[in-house]
């Protein structure tokens, strides 16, 4: 069991003091929030639309450069907003030395899960205007 | 407006009689350590004459014992009682077991003193009804709380949180040789957040403090954090702003809202947060 | 101060505490994020696979489109649609409205029943695109 310093009630509760930060994770939470409202929309919207479809309609669907581009702001939007996300949830639940880790790991995961949806997307888009 | 509808809210004095879950899903000592597992108690029938009686489930913990906490059963004569879940405990302490104890003063809900968790919410022991809790009541102390007796919580972290939001008019102006003038309509933005009592209900129903309370400052001190931050007469503000602003501290309240659905004075600790996290966008942008 | 045994015991807090609509749509909101975050990395999935060519993207539709596969869409259209509209409950909040206690539990609702017919809306629609294709 841990053993507790000697330490006045109000020197626990300060601990190691205000961060004096704080919004930017807060803010940047609400911004990819906003930003994910029509583009979650739209997807879900594309999903259904495509419902059935093959291969061809598909890559066909991708390759317009409107939807290239909302797919690639999806991307950044959505894995930017579950990185911020995540880091709430391990912060709230890890209390071991296993959270640094932790933390890290869920923004590496975040930030290649990105970086690889992106280049599929924009690798399905040239090969889509090549061909035309 | 019905009183026991339970599953629109209209007000935190409502009393949710049937819901679908009564408790979470979790095993009953998840997460819990091992000293402060609950064990079986003793029952204590109802005298024999009592014909209207209801048996009242109520933590106990003995400090010298060196026994973990334990759940015993009491019988109340609800015709020699009040009608108050308070009452039954009194009527306990005085006809079955002295040395129940729990902290109680004013009976009318205004000390705060008697805020315990009955049927698994938070409220005032002398403003809830008996009729309206469960068959058999369950009667715990505040949630999450370190235990010094029985059904009395040690308050001293969640009082010490309460002091480092500093709960006092600061000023650098000279003293007035009169007193501080207020518009009324400035004084009229304190209400509803200098009422509280401090009986932490809110706090000790906040699973973001159960999960990080040595870190988040709770419902509780937060409300009273806004209630300084918007007087008029303070000249402190930016200096409350930068001791909150912190992930910890202010941002880990993510909006549950179980402290203003607990609120044993109707009022409303997550509205409170919320306006201090707009201050602070107002601040920076 | 006498020799105390025991360390004070913590009073039960999640064991107990009764199950309300303002912490259950908390925590459905937080399930529902990471459930998303899980169907992200689907996403990537997929478009690798249209990257890939036409093999790799028609056995991701086979699997996807297998009888586990559509349950689990199922599941992942109701996250989206409960994170969804439990998200713009959330920024209503964060911009100071609807406060009150029967403005929480009245969105809160709504946010309910929205998400389970949306939910059935777009598979309704999905399946009769899907049925012209």
């Amino acid at each position: 069991m841990e053993r507790h310093r000697i330490q006045t009630p109000l020197g626990r509760a300060v601990g190691l003091g205000s961060a004096k930060s704080g919004f930017e994770h807060w803010w940047m939470e609400r911004i990819t929030a906003v930003a994910l409202l029509p583009l979650g929309v739209w997807f879900a919207g594309s999903l259904i639309a495509q419902s059935g479809s093959d291969y061809r309609t598909f890559v066909a669907w991708l390759g317009a450069p409107v939807n290239t581009v909302l797919m690639v702001l999806l991307l950044i939007t959505l894995f930017w907003h579950a990185a911020l996300g995540f880091q709430v949830v391990i912060e709230d639940y890890v209390h071991s030395d296993a959270k640094i880790w932790a933390l890290l790991a869920a923004r590496f995961i975040c930030f290649a899960a990105a970086g690889i949806g992106i280049l599929a997307t924009l690798g399905v888009a040239v090969e889509i205007w090549t061909a035309s | 407006m019905t009183k026991t509808d339970a599953y629109f809210i209209r007000s935190s004095d409502q009393v949710p009689q049937r819901s679908l879950f009564k408790r979470y899903p979790v095993p009953h000592n998840f997460g819990v350590s091992p000293g402060s597992r609950i064990e079986r108690g003793r029952t204590w029938r109802a005298p024999a004459n009592a014909t209207r009686t209801k048996a009242f489930e109520v933590y106990r913990y003995d400090p010298d014992g060196g026994k973990n906490p334990r759940l015993d059963t009491f019988e109340v004569d609800l015709d020699a009682c009040g009608p108050m879940v308070l009452n039954a405990l009194i009527w306990i302490k005085n006809n079955v077991d002295p040395t129940l104890t729990f902290r109680r003063s004013c009976r009318e809900g205004i000390c705060g003193s008697c805020a315990m968790n009955m049927d698994g919410t938070n409220w005032l022991a002398c403003t809830r009804y008996i009729d309206e809790t469960d068959t058999p009541a369950k009667i715990y102390p505040l949630a999450n709380m370190k235990i010094i007796k029985d059904l009395v919580p040690d308050l001293t972290h969640v009082l010490a949180q309460y002091e480092m939001i500093e709960p006092w008019l600061q000023t650098k102006t000279p003293t007035p040789g009169r007193e501080r003038l207020q518009a009324p309509e400035d004084r009229d933005k304190l209400d509803g957040y200098y009422e509280c009592i401090l009986c932490f209900c809110c706090t000790s129903g906040c699973p973001s403090h159960w999960w990080n309370g040595d870190r988040f400052l709770g419902p509780a001190a937060l409300l009273q954090a806004w209630r300084w931050l918007i007087d008029s007469r303070d000249e402190a503000t930016g200096e409350r702003l930068d001791g909150l602003e912190d992930p910890f501290r202010l941002y880990r309240c993510h909006t549950i809202l179980n402290c203003t659905r607990t609120c044993p004075k109707g009022l409303n600790p997550g509205k409170a947060i919320a306006e201090i996290k707009k201050m602070i966008v107002d601040r920076r942008s | 101060m006498g020799s105390r045994k025991h360390e004070r015991p913590l009073s039960p807090n999640i064991q107990i505490y009764r199950p309300q609509l303002t912490s259950v749509l908390s925590i459905a909101n937080r399930i529902t994020g990471v459930v998303l975050t899980g169907c992200g990395f689907i996403l990537v999935i997929w478009l690798v696979a249209a990257a890939s060519g036409p093999d790799a993207y028609s056995q991701f539709q086979r699997i996807v489109g297998s009888w586990p596969g559509l349950l689990l869409l199922l599941a992942a259209t109701f996250a989206f649609f409960l994170h969804l509209c439990g998200g713009i409950r959330h920024l209503i909040w964060d911009s100071v409205r609807a406060f009150e206690l029967k403005q929480i539990y009245a969105s809160g609702w709504t946010v309910v029943a929205a998400s389970l017919v949306l939910t059935l809306l777009s598979w309704v629609v999905g399946m009769i695109i899907a049925g012209q294709n």
